[in-house]
């Protein structure tokens, strides 16, 4: 349900901004941010399933290309279950932040990455910085929450 | 063991998802019934958008607005400015002499009987006092411009204030713009007209003339015309050099 209301805050914020690509990926930050507290992340199929089916909608409501973000959002939730799950769950403490902190950066550089190489040239650099500027709050409120999490 | 064949399940999971964004990518583009998807889910998604579509109109509807009214205030300044001008060019053309002259005919004529060297700028005596019907406060003409206006009177003479004393403060009007301000003089041979809004297309050559005072300065008297801005100040008033229309290095009389 989470992941829902997610979606349909970036959908909302994208609308607002005119249909551009630099609303930061709350749906990918918000399924990081579940793999994060997930017990069993090698069994993380639901991250997998969601990623891919957010990114497929994602894609079909504002590129009209089914895959781009599809792609992306399922690298990203692999990258994420090999990497914290190569963590002990007795060390997935504050002292982790920064490794948190990058795998939320992966979550909104890799899916628009595709999308950006496409579109090319100074336009599509533009959109790309643009996107990781708004992203940066939307990472940090998630650290915040991590880090009250975890003791 | 368990964990490993988590692992394994996971890893087919995430390739069979790897592989069917990757497929989807490719065959995509040609697939007509992708568009069909594509409209369908724009539709369903119509109703939990149509906050965010309704919010954004009324942005893009005030953005505009906000616009246009800049705009039409460019457009109003440059109207004014452009009407100021063809009003100056038209007092040049036609103006000018003719309402100097209305007010010249109406006139009787004093002489100047004395200006004090230490009161150049200040004040004169004429020869004309209560029994020539003359009043305190009344206007000063020279050359169908105001000079100033009668500060004392006695039985046959009487004292004027002239224009560019300290003390002469009268309410003005720009004729061509209808800006409000009041003239004052220095002491020293020089008026301005203070209190002006800056920024109001004010340009060299506007006639000025008195404004609406009550006694015995009537509005609509000439005074001169202005010959350029002096200071603009901080609080947003500029003051503006006046040229009197009454010459007063020339005259030896004066007409009231």
């Amino acid at each position: 349900m989470l992941l829902v209301i997610l979606w349909l805050i970036q959908d909302f914020l994208t609308i607002l901004h005119g249909g551009g690509m630099q609303i930061p990926g709350l749906f990918i930050l918000g399924i990081v941010y579940k793999l994060l507290f997930d017990e069993d992340i090698d069994g993380s199929l639901w991250a997998i399933w969601s990623a891919f089916a957010g990114g497929i909608l994602w894609d079909l409501r504002w590129l009209g290309i089914p895959g781009f973000f599809t792609l992306g959002n399922v690298v990203v939730v692999l990258i994420v279950i090999q990497i914290w799950g190569a963590i002990p769950p007795q060390g997935r403490t504050r002292g982790t932040a920064f490794l948190v902190f990058v795998l939320m950066e992966v979550s909104q550089l890799l899916p628009p990455l595709l999308p950006t190489m496409i579109l090319g040239g100074s336009t599509g650099l533009n959109f790309f910085i643009l996107r990781q500027t708004y992203s940066l709050p939307a990472i940090l409120v998630t650290m915040y929450l991590y880090l009250k999490r975890v003791k | 063991m368990d964990n490993k064949r988590n692992t394994t399940r996971e890893w087919v999971h995430g390739l069979t998802a790897l592989i069917l964004a990757l497929f989807l990518l490719g065959v995509s583009p040609g697939l007509g019934i992708v568009k069909n998807i594509v409209d369908l889910w724009g539709a369903l998604l119509f109703i939990p958008e149509a906050p965010a579509v309704l919010m954004r109109d009324v942005f893009i509807e005030w953005r505009s607005w906000s616009r246009n009214k800049d705009s039409l205030n460019e457009e109003v300044t440059r109207l004014r400015e452009e009407n100021a001008q063809l009003r100056l060019d038209l007092a040049k053309i036609t103006g000018e002499k003719i309402y100097s002259n209305d007010v010249k005919n109406n006139l009787r004529t004093a002489r100047v009987s004395l200006r004090a060297p230490l009161s150049w700028w200040n004040e004169i005596r004429i020869d004309k006092g209560e029994v020539d019907n003359i009043t305190q406060g009344i206007p000063v003409f020279y050359n169908g411009y105001l000079l100033g206006r009668v500060s004392s009177v006695s039985t046959v003479s009487a004292w004027v204030e002239l224009i560019t004393s300290p003390s002469f403060m009268i309410p003005a009007v720009i004729e061509e713009t209808r800006e409000l301000g009041v003239i004052a003089g220095d002491g020293n041979g020089s008026v301005v007209l203070r209190y002006i809004p800056a920024g109001r297309g004010i340009k060299s050559g506007m006639r000025v003339s008195t404004a609406m005072i009550g006694e015995q300065l009537s509005p609509g008297l000439p005074i001169g015309k202005i010959v350029g801005e002096v200071s603009s100040g901080s609080d947003g008033y500029a003051t503006y050099k006046v040229e009197p229309g009454a010459e007063l290095s020339k005259f030896y009389t004066v007409d009231y």
